[in-house]
C-alpha cells in the first residue's frame, strides 16, 4: 500500500515536473562556399556543424531556471578542436563546447531579477542598434554573425507603461574577432599577423535603460557604463622575422548616452536609435552613431529601409576592428517575403553613401515538416579595399544550411 | 409617401438596435475573466498539404479592456515564439512579438496586422478581440448556416477603428447567441471567412471549440481546436507585460 502511495507520488511529482520544464534545440550543418580565395586563406568550402540544446525549469511562479549549451565542429579551425568547455566566451576560436546560457529568474510582481549567463537586448532598430551594448557577437565571419551571453545580474521593474531596467556585469565578454590568418582580416598582402593575445579590462559594466510605452509610441532613454566589447588593435613586441606584425587587442572603455523611439503609423512605423559614446582611453574616438528607419508592411512583403550616420566628436586612432561603425554613413535595407506556410526569401542590404562598398544577401528558405528547414544564400560584396564593407570584396560566398529542430 | 419612408426609417433603426442588441448579448454570454486553451492548428494550403502548429492561449479581461499572450509550442522551430496583444475599447489593438532567435520583442506596427499570422490563415488582426462598440451594425436577416438557425448582422468599423477590413457579415445562432460564421470584406471581396464548430457549454459559456479560418484568396485555411479550455482561471496582471513576454516564452 505503501509502494503505492509512493509510485503515486512519483507520478504526480513527474507530472508537475514536466509541465514546468520544456526544452528546446537543433542541429545545423552548413557548407559556406567562396568562389575567390584571399591570399592569407586558400580555403574555398567551409563545413560547419552545431548543435544547441536549451532546457528552461519553472520551479515555482516567482523562480525559473534556464540553461543552454552550444557544440560544434568544422572543417576550417574557426571552431576550436581542444575538447574544453567555455564558461566567458573569451577564446579567439569558437570553443568546441560552450555554455549558451545559466540564467537563475525571482519575479515578483513588477520585479524581475535575472542572474548569471544571460542576453541583454536594447534598443528598437533591426538592422543596426548603437545602443545594444551588452549585446557581444561572434564575427568571424563578419557579415553573418551571432550574439553571444553575457554574465551579470539584470534588474527590471515594469509598471504601467515604464520599465526600468538596471544592468551589472561584472566579468567582459569581448565580441569574436576574425581570425587573424583567415579570409575576413584583410591584412596587406604578404602581411603575417599574428595574434598576441587581449588586454581585457578588469572592471565591470553597468547601465541603466528607461522604457516608456505611449499611447501608440514607445522611446527610450539608457545609459551604459563599461568597455566597447569591439576591440582596438595596437601592434605590439619585436617585429616578426617575416613581413609581419604581433597585433593586440584592447577593448577602451566607453560611456554612452542614448535613446531610442518607435512610432507606428498608418502606412509606416518609424524607429530611430542613436547613442553618443565618449572614452577615457586614449586611442579611442568620441562619436554619435544613429539610425533612422523605416517600416512598411504590404501584402506578405515586409520593408525596412534606413540610413545609418555617424559623427565623429573627437578623433584619435585609426586601427579598430568596428563593423558597427564600419556600416554607418550607409543606406540599410532590408525586404522579407513570406511565400507561404513553410517557404520564405529575404533580401539584406548595405551600400555606403560614398559607393564605396555594399553588401547583399539573399536567402531563401524552406520549411519541410515539422522539424526540417533548408536555407540557401547568397552574400555579394563589393567596393574599395579601403571602405570597411569594400575590404572583404574577395569573400562574396554561398551558403547551404539544414537545420533539424526538436 | 412620406408616411410609409417613415415607417421604413423607423424599422430599418430598430432593425440596427435589433442587431447591436444581439451582438451586445453575444459579448454579454461569452463574457469571462479570464481563458486559457491549448490551441491545435493544421494549416492546409492550397495544394492540400498540411502543417500542424501549437499554441497556449491566455486571456485576462474581457472584451475590448483585456490582454492576451499567445505562446507557440509547435512546430520546435518556433516553439517560444509569443504574441502579447493589449486590446483597448476605443481603438486598435497594441501588439509585440517575442522571438527568441533574437532575445529581443518588437512591436507589430498598425499596417502589419493584415499579415498572416506565422503561417496560419489567420492575420494579427483577426487575433484581436472584437468590442461591440468599435463597430456599426445593420440587420441583414435570418439564415441557416452549418445547419443553425442564425442572425445575419453586417458590421462595419467605426472611424476610430483601423482594421483591414471594410465590413464583415455575422451569422450569430438564435438558440445560445453564439458567433458561427464571420466573413471578412475588402473593397466589396469576401477575403477570410471563419466558420465555428463543435459547440459546447464550458462552465456555462457556450463555446466554439473548432475555429475554421479559410483565406479566399490564398485557397488556404487553418482549423484551430481549442483543447483544454477553460474560464475564469485565476490569472496575474503582470503576467500580461513585455517582461512577462520576455520571462515566459522560453
Amino acid at each position: 500500500m505503501r509502494a503505492r502511495g509512493l509510485v503515486a507520488a512519483l507520478i504526480s511529482v513527474a507530472a508537475c515536473m514536466a509541465q514546468s520544464f520544456s526544452q528546446r534545440g537543433f542541429l545545423e550543418t552548413q557548407l559556406v562556399g567562396y568562389p575567390q580565395t584571399a591570399w592569407n586563406d586558400s580555403g574555398r568550402a567551409i563545413g560547419e556543424s552545431l548543435l544547441r540544446y536549451e532546457a528552461f525549469y519553472k520551479l515555482s511562479s516567482g523562480w525559473q531556471f534556464s540553461g543552454g549549451i552550444d557544440a560544434r565542429a568544422d572543417t576550417h579551425r574557426q571552431d576550436a578542436r581542444a575538447l574544453h568547455l567555455s564558461w566567458n566566451d573569451r577564446e579567439i576560436q569558437r570553443p568546441a563546447f560552450e555554455v549558451r546560457r545559466l540564467s537563475a529568474i525571482y519575479h515578483r510582481g513588477p520585479l524581475t531579477i535575472e542572474l548569471g549567463r544571460q542576453f541583454i537586448r536594447w534598443g528598437k532598430a533591426d538592422i543596426l542598434n548603437p545602443t545594444d551594448r551588452f549585446a557581444p557577437r561572434d564575427f568571424l565571419g563578419v557579415v553573418d554573425n551571432e550574439f553571444l551571453a553575457v554574465t551579470g545580474a539584470r534588474l527590471t521593474y515594469e509598471r504601467g507603461g515604464e520599465t526600468l531596467d538596471a544592468v551589472w556585469v561584472p566579468l567582459f565578454t569581448p565580441s569574436r574577432i576574425p581570425l587573424f590568418d583567415q579570409r575576413w582580416l584583410v591584412a596587406p598582402a604578404g602581411l603575417r599577423v599574428v595574434d598576441a593575445g587581449a588586454h581585457y579590462p578588469g572592471g565591470s559594466q553597468a547601465g541603466l535603460r528607461w522604457n516608456h510605452l505611449g499611447a501608440g509610441y514607445e522611446c527610450s532613454l539608457s545609459f551604459y557604463q563599461g568597455f566597447n566589447n569591439l576591440p582596438l588593435l595596437s601592434v605590439v613586441g619585436t617585429p616578426l622575422p617575416a613581413p609581419g606584425i604581433w597585433l593586440q587587442r584592447l577593448y577602451p572603455q566607453m560611456r554612452m548616452y542614448g535613446g531610442d523611439a518607435a512610432v507606428p503609423l498608418k502606412l509606416l512605423t518609424v524607429k530611430g536609435e542613436a547613442a553618443y559614446f565618449t572614452s577615457s582611453t586614449p586611442q579611442a574616438d568620441n562619436y554619435a552613431l544613429y539610425v533612422i528607419q523605416l517600416e512598411r508592411q504590404q501584402g506578405e512583403w515586409m520593408f525596412v529601409g534606413g540610413y545609418a550616420g555617424q559623427a565623429v566628436t573627437r578623433k584619435r586612432q585609426a586601427l579598430d576592428f568596428a563593423p558597427d561603425r564600419g556600416l554607418a554613413s550607409a543606406f540599410l535595407g532590408r525586404a522579407t517575403w513570406t511565400i507561404d506556410t513553410n517557404r520564405s526569401l529575404a533580401f539584406e542590404a548595405a551600400a555606403r553613401q560614398n559607393g564605396d562598398g555594399a553588401w547583399l544577401k539573399a536567402e531563401y528558405s524552406h520549411a519541410l515538416g515539422q522539424h526540417w528547414r533548408v536555407k540557401a544564400a547568397f552574400t555579394l560584396i563589393r567596393g574599395s579595399p579601403g571602405d570597411f564593407l569594400g575590404q572583404y570584396r574577395r569573400n562574396s560566398h554561398g551558403a547551404l544550411t539544414v537545420r533539424y529542430s526538436f | 409617401m412620406s408616411k410609409a419612408i417613415l415607417c421604413l426609417l423607423v424599422s430599418g433603426l430598430a432593425w440596427a438596435e435589433d442587431a447591436r442588441q444581439i451582438v451586445e448579448e453575444a459579448q454579454r454570454r461569452s463574457r469571462s475573466g479570464s481563458e486559457h486553451y491549448e490551441g491545435s492548428l493544421q494549416v492546409i494550403n492550397a495544394r492540400g498539404k498540411i502543417t500542424a502548429k501549437r499554441w497556449l492561449y491566455d486571456r485576462i479581461g474581457s472584451h475590448g479592456n483585456s490582454k492576451a499572450v499567445l505562446r507557440f509550442t509547435a512546430p520546435a522551430e518556433v516553439k517560444g515564439v509569443a504574441l502579447l496583444i493589449v486590446n483597448h475599447p476605443d481603438r486598435a489593438s497594441d501588439q509585440w512579438m517575442w522571438t527568441p532567435a533574437l532575445e529581443r520583442d518588437r512591436r507589430i506596427a498598425l499596417q502589419d496586422r493584415r499579415t498572416r499570422f506565422f503561417g496560419t490563415d489567420f492575420s494579427f488582426e483577426d487575433l484581436e478581440e472584437r468590442d461591440v462598440g468599435q463597430y456599426d451594425y445593420k440587420m441583414l436577416g435570418e439564415e441557416t448556416a452549418s445547419g443553425a438557425a442564425c442572425w445575419k448582422i453586417e458590421s462595419r468599423p467605426k472611424q476610430s477603428k483601423i482594421s483591414q477590413y471594410d465590413r464583415s457579415i455575422l451569422w450569430i445562432r438564435k438558440d445560445h447567441y453564439v458567433f458561427w460564421q464571420i466573413e471578412n470584406y475588402t473593397k466589396d471581396r469576401p477575403v477570410r471567412r471563419a466558420t465555428y464548430a463543435d459547440l459546447q457549454e464550458v462552465q456555462s459559456i457556450w463555446t466554439a471549440r473548432t475555429v475554421e479560418m479559410a483565406d479566399l484568396r490564398e485557397n488556404s485555411r487553418t482549423i484551430l481546436k481549442l483543447e483544454k479550455l477553460e474560464y475564469n482561471v485565476p490569472m496575474k496582471d503582470d503576467s500580461f507585460t513585455l517582461q512577462a513576454l520576455r520571462r515566459e516564452s522560453r
